[in-house]
């Protein structure tokens, strides 16, 4: 008798409502719902819309146009250095701050984070300053005959220097909140850093480093600004997609813009998708083998 | 000896974390560092281990020096503070990874991690993860895992710390009985002093950085051999004007001295056969304690803290009671010494 009594009131307690009322719930995802709609949806249905406003033909033209594919392999070049140049740093400075001290630490840690605050199109200028005709190292290119500057070097330069903080940024948060314990307790027993590594530092990780290695596949693919600064625009040879896509539209080819830009958004869409399956699964294992 | 150092020392930033640390321990001995957070033990502890190293000093091993002898080629297993389990492995695969590095057999790792699963009493846990585990269950996991590779040296980091109370006690013994039983040597730390006495053959008590002092647990009891040691061990009091107390007037050149629970006897007034010998006081709060009573006395001006049974008839606060001293540790900045109730002692002599 006396229990039922008891659980009751934990009952009542539970239900009473905290914080804002129902009200303000539905305002606040209403809220929400039309702002992703007018600021998000809209534009990508716009973009598909228009894309196949002339029909498949004109489509699938534009899409297959040489220049366009060519745009297409540049972009993806670009990303597959810039994504595995990336990892690599990421996992060097992500191990050298979290697990190690040094004077300067907190310094190299802010350095990572330039590029996320720096504008690209700075980031271009940067490369131009140093590499281009008036740059301090162009004497030393001629002699080697090595063009950076309005050509593939500096387009993949230009991307990596805008992505590398992601991987890097996800992985230190993580190794630092793991702490050494684990590891000294593996170098204690005899492991060598490359088994500690590979058995005690990775497994922890990897789902981090999945998840940077995603976020900076699509800000690489979609990179705009710096790499416009140091392409020169020269079709077939130094056209990223995006730029492709700009000099489609102000040469009023509308529909083809919109067709090629098309190919960007389901990349994004599909990216968006992994990126979602694996912060589900990261969140889930690190809920499990953290206690 | 077995384990030595040296005039060992240990900066961090201007910190001196060790301060000439020397001591040394006998081979099969299982030996507490007992001292307050901060006080240099795990220093000590990781110094060992070869985790942290020296600035100057020597430590000794088995007769051998090992400053420059690789944490790993020391043949020491550790237990950390927070076991620091490898949270993606199983409780097989934590216990076989030192076996696993040093490349054995796989049926031999197979066998000597069973081996060792049953001693720890943890059969049928083998698939699980460490956070499947309980935190006793943890910490035997990680005994194990540091057992495995035959250590000569089993060094503990605060094995207690991350355990709730109930089951700690119980950890305790079966710690102590399994280690004898192995016969290694061992060392660990804490700060709690009833784990020190109750697991330690022998204890060495650490504060900043420097050994206070190395004993078995009842000798640092009775005779503490410093101030530091004196205050710290046991449920220990400072009185700052000991010699106004009756039978305490003639020693002198002590500012403090240190008084506790078991060397005070308090009785209902008029009930003390000893008259002479003690002092008068007013009860100003009672506790109850479970298994004792535990009576704050009022005595000149001074809180006096005393034990009695639940049998004995019980005191209420502001009730007058007699007090009797047996003994005080006086000490100034360098020295302990143990006064004897000088009352006690010539019940014959007369006092003004």
């Amino acid at each position: 008798m006396n229990f039922a009594n008891a659980s009751e009131t934990v009952d009542r307690v539970q239900e009473k409502p905290r914080g804002p009322g129902k009200a303000a719930k539905y305002i606040l995802i209403g809220l929400g719902v039309a702002f992703i709609l007018i600021m998000l949806v809209l534009p990508l249905i716009t973009v598909c819309v228009y894309a196949l406003k002339q029909g498949w033909e004109v489509f699938s033209g534009a899409i297959t146009d040489p220049y366009a594919i060519k745009a297409l392999q540049l972009t993806l070049l670009a990303t597959a250095v810039a994504v595995v140049c990336n990892t690599v740093f990421g996992l060097f400075a992500s191990w050298a701050i979290s697990k190690f001290h040094f004077r300067g630490k907190q310094f190299l840690t802010t350095l990572i984070d330039i590029p996320f605050a720096i504008s690209p199109i700075i980031a271009g200028l940067v490369f131009i300053l140093v590499f281009g005709r008036i740059g301090w190292a162009y004497d030393f290119l001629q002699a080697y005959d090595i063009k950076v500057v309005f050509a593939v070097p500096g387009i993949i330069l230009a991307t990596i220097f805008v992505t590398f903080p992601f991987v890097a940024r996800e992985l230190i948060p993580l190794m630092q909140a793991q702490g050494n314990d684990e590891e000294e307790a593996a170098a204690l027993m005899g492991a060598k850093w490359w088994t500690i590594y590979r058995k005690v530092t990775l497994p922890h990780i990897k789902w981090g480093l999945l998840y940077g290695v995603i976020l900076c596949t699509a800000r690489a693919l979609g990179e705009f600004g710096a790499v416009s600064v140091v392409s020169g625009h020269l079709r077939g040879k130094t056209n990223t997609l995006p730029l492709h896509i700009e000099i489609l539209f102000n040469e009023f080819q509308l529909t083809a813009a919109f067709a090629v830009s098309s190919i960007l958004v389901v990349t994004a869409i599909i990216i968006l998708i992994l990126r979602n399956i694996v912060e589900f699964k990261g969140r889930k294992e690190e809920s499990e083998h953290v206690r | 000896m077995y384990v030595e150092l040296k005039d060992v020392n240990k900066e961090f930033k201007g910190f001196r974390a060790l301060n000439d640390v020397s001591f040394s321990i006998e081979k099969g001995k299982l030996v507490g560092l007992l001292g307050p957070s901060g006080s240099g033990k795990t220093t000590i502890l990781r110094t060992l281990a070869g985790l942290a190293h020296p600035d100057s000093g020597d430590i000794f091993i088995d007769g051998k020096r090992v400053n420059d002898v690789p944490a790993s080629k020391r043949g020491i297993g550790f237990v950390f503070q927070n076991y620091a389990l490898f949270r993606y492995m199983t409780v097989f695969d934590n216990v076989a990874f030192g076996l696993t590095v040093e490349k054995k057999d796989k049926k031999f790792i197979k066998q000597r991690v069973n081996e060792l699963i049953g001693l720890v009493g943890l059969e049928g846990l083998q698939d699980r993860y460490p956070h499947q585990l309980s935190g006793g269950q943890r910490q035997r996991v990680a005994f194990a895992r540091a057992l495995a590779p035959n250590p000569h040296l089993l060094l503990l980091d605060e094995p207690f710390a991350a355990i709730d109370a109930k089951i700690r006690k119980e950890l305790r013994l079966w710690l102590r009985e399994t280690i004898n039983s192995l016969g290694i040597t061992s060392i660990f730390v804490t700060h709690d002093q009833d784990e020190a006495v109750e697991v330690a053959d022998e204890i060495v008590i650490v504060n900043s950085g420097r050994i206070e002092q190395k004993g078995n647990p009842a000798d640092i009891y009775k005779s503490p051999a410093t101030p530091f040691a004196a205050r710290f061990i046991g449920e220990s009091l400072v009185l700052d004007r000991h010699e106004t107390l009756h039978g305490f007037e003639t020693y002198s050149g002590y500012d403090k001295a240190v008084i506790r629970p078991e060397l005070i006897q308090i009785t209902k007034h008029g009930k003390q056969p000893i008259l002479h010998a003690s002092e008068d006081g007013i009860v100003e709060d009672v506790f109850f304690r479970g298994s004792l009573i535990e009576v704050h006395v009022n005595v000149k001006g001074m809180r006096l803290i005393g034990h009695r049974s639940p049998e004995e008839e019980p005191l209420l606060p502001g009730e007058k009671v007699s007090v009797l001293i047996y003994r005080l540790y006086l000490y100034n900045e360098d020295k302990v010494h143990l006064a004897e109730n000088v009352r006690l002692k010539n019940e014959n002599t007369v006092f003004i």
